[in-house]
């Protein structure tokens, strides 16, 4: 569905982006991870036909976005990271307007207006100037606009940042339901969305594609050690001389507060079962346990770590 | 087309919906309804006593010349700075709000958001142009004059309007700030009236005819003695033309800057 080859962005002597490859299958939900300023946004900028690349292609539904670029955003539903609402209008007639914007024909219209505005849950503002609303609904508002032409493609900027944790939830569950039905792509640095969302990612760091992997895979690129934290009721240095004599395990540590046990070890997650029913076996009370996510180890190692080489 | 048509409306709404156009309207109304009574009354006063004042032209005593005239000057002056106000928002706001993210990835082309934009501002031109019109109209209960002439004055200053708009609208593309193009577009709406003075200073014959086809001030003469001159409507159309064609560059380049 999308499809970019060698795609560069120069703004002036800095190259935003350098030679990206990637391509995204129909009805896929892909993830595009990177820290601030690593050229995110530049790649949905050009996708969208927003801009043009300073060198290479971007094709969506077989469409260079240079070239026709008419039939490409006839495709594309995209949310930019600042909603592009306009203040002075009631949401419904700036539905309305978008949705005539893209060319949606006049029958369907009313339709589609109604089932994004179910969609993101806005029926309570539907009547209400966009100015006088708060972060979180503009931003849903934002997210309605991009689904409202029910576009091929997806293309989201950050589309949770400002809403509460349980609008976050509901974009999440609403990203979800709409996988399959559209090509999504789902830029963004908040690590539990992707992990909530997305089947695929693609890591970018200053300009440059570092990892492209499906969700599952991504656990077997995190290398070296990782760490798993207990809460127990019993802490004792019995149970800690214990975990110390599992295989893989490295350091064993008693944490911030008493009751916490920081395991740190190498290798996959037969070590963390190990070290759970270990805990269990001691009789220790197990409270809690937690490890760091994969994605958040993998990200920070191929994106900051890298910065180190 | 229909992106056109869409902006338009979109654009005619955010004119006439809100409270800015209406301000506007009433000021301008403020200063007419001063200023056009007290002319009319001067003119009347002047034409009951015209034996008695040998040394007044004999132009001052048709009221096309003695106070409609003066009503069109006072408009311009009016347009000159109302024009700006009015379009100064049309892209840089639109830059400033990031709704222009969502124009560039909509399916229209340049030309036509541009194109949109600048007709909706001039329905607003117009609306302003038909304020100070109604003023001369009203004066047909107790005076005859020429409607035709009275009429096609107005269509040329509705032209100049349309001039001023064109240019205010490339203004306001070039930059974020509605402030900044404001000002520019005061600038350029002034300046324009003082192309023609090229004309004065030249001594070679073509550079002078050149800069007398340029003066806007020639053109719209024209219209005030009631004739429509093509070559006067070529000239204002292709003032227009050429700023928005500007516009629509700005716009454009944006997709490869």
């Amino acid at each position: 569905m999308i499809e970019v080859r060698n795609l560069t962005k120069d703004y002036g002597s800095r190259r935003a982006i350098d030679s990206l490859n990637f391509s995204v299958n129909k009805g896929e939900v892909v993830g595009f991870l990177g820290p601030n300023g690593a050229g995110k946004s530049t790649t949905m900028k050009i996708i969208t036909g927003f801009m043009a690349p300073s060198g290479g292609q971007a094709l969506v539904a077989g469409f260079d976005v240079f070239e026709e670029p008419l039939e490409v955003k006839r495709r594309i539903g995209y949310l930019p990271e600042n909603p592009p609402v306009y203040g002075e209008m009631f949401v419904k007639e700036y539905l309305e307007f978008v949705a005539n914007l893209k060319g949606v024909e006049k029958s369907r219209i009313s339709k589609l207006v109604q089932q994004s505005i179910e969609k993101t849950n806005l029926g309570q503002v539907q009547n209400r100037l966009i100015q006088n609303l708060s972060k979180g609904f503009r931003q849903r508002v934002g997210i309605a606009q991009a689904l409202v032409s029910d576009p091929d493609v997806l293309i989201l900027d950050e589309p949770t940042v400002g809403l509460d944790p349980k609008q976050v939830a509901e974009i999440r569950d609403l990203i979800k339901e709409l996988r399959g039905q559209h090509t999504i792509i789902l830029s963004t640095h908040i690590l539990p969305e992707v992990e909530a969302t997305c089947e695929r990612i693609i890591i970018i760091n200053q300009g440059k594609i570092v990892a492209q992997e499906s969700l599952s895979n991504i656990g077997a690129m995190a290398k070296g050690a990782r760490q798993v934290t207990f809460r127990i009721r019993r802490n004792s240095d019995e149970l800690i001389g214990r975990l110390l004599a599992l295989s893989g395990v490295i350091n064993v540590v008693k944490g911030a507060t008493p009751n916490t046990v920081i395991a740190e070890f190498n290798g996959q997650d037969e070590v963390i079962e190990n070290l759970s029913s270990e805990v269990v076996r001691a009789g220790a009370g197990l409270l809690e346990m937690h490890s760091q996510a994969q994605l958040e180890d993998v990200f920070i190692k191929l994106t900051y770590g890298s910065v180190d080489q | 087309m229909r992106g056109f048509l869409t902006i338009l409306l979109k654009d005619l709404k955010a004119f006439f919906g809100s409270p800015v156009f209406y301000m506007v309207a009433f000021l301008c109304t403020l200063v007419l309804s001063w200023v056009f009574p007290i002319q009319l009354a001067q003119f009347s006063e002047m034409a009951k006593n015209m034996m008695f004042q040998p040394g007044v032209p004999q132009q001052q005593l048709n009221i096309h010349y003695g106070l409609f005239l003066r009503q069109l000057s006072y408009l311009n002056l009016m347009l000159i700075l109302i024009v700006p106000a009015l379009s100064m928002r049309l892209l840089s706001e639109e830059k400033k709000m990031h709704t222009f993210d969502l124009l560039l990835t909509s399916p229209v082309t340049s030309l036509q958001i541009v194109l949109g934009k600048y007709v909706a501002s001039l329905g607003a031109v117009f609306g302003i142009v038909l304020l100070a019109y109604l003023y001369c109209a009203w004066t047909g209960f107790f005076a005859t004059f020429s409607w035709p002439l009275l009429t096609i004055a107005f269509m040329g200053l509705f032209m100049v309007g349309a001039v001023y708009a064109a240019m205010d609208l490339f203004c306001s593309s070039l930059t974020e700030s509605a402030l900044g193009s404001f000002v520019m577009a005061v600038i350029m709406n002034i300046s324009i009236w003082f192309v023609g003075i090229g004309a004065e200073v030249s001594d070679s014959q073509t550079i002078r005819e050149f800069f007398e086809h340029i003066s806007l001030n020639a053109h719209l003469s024209s219209f005030v003695e009631g004739t429509v001159r093509t070559s006067a409507i070529v000239f204002l159309l292709s003032v227009v033309g050429l700023f928005v064609f500007l516009a629509e560059r700005v716009v454009e380049s944006n997709r490869w800057r």
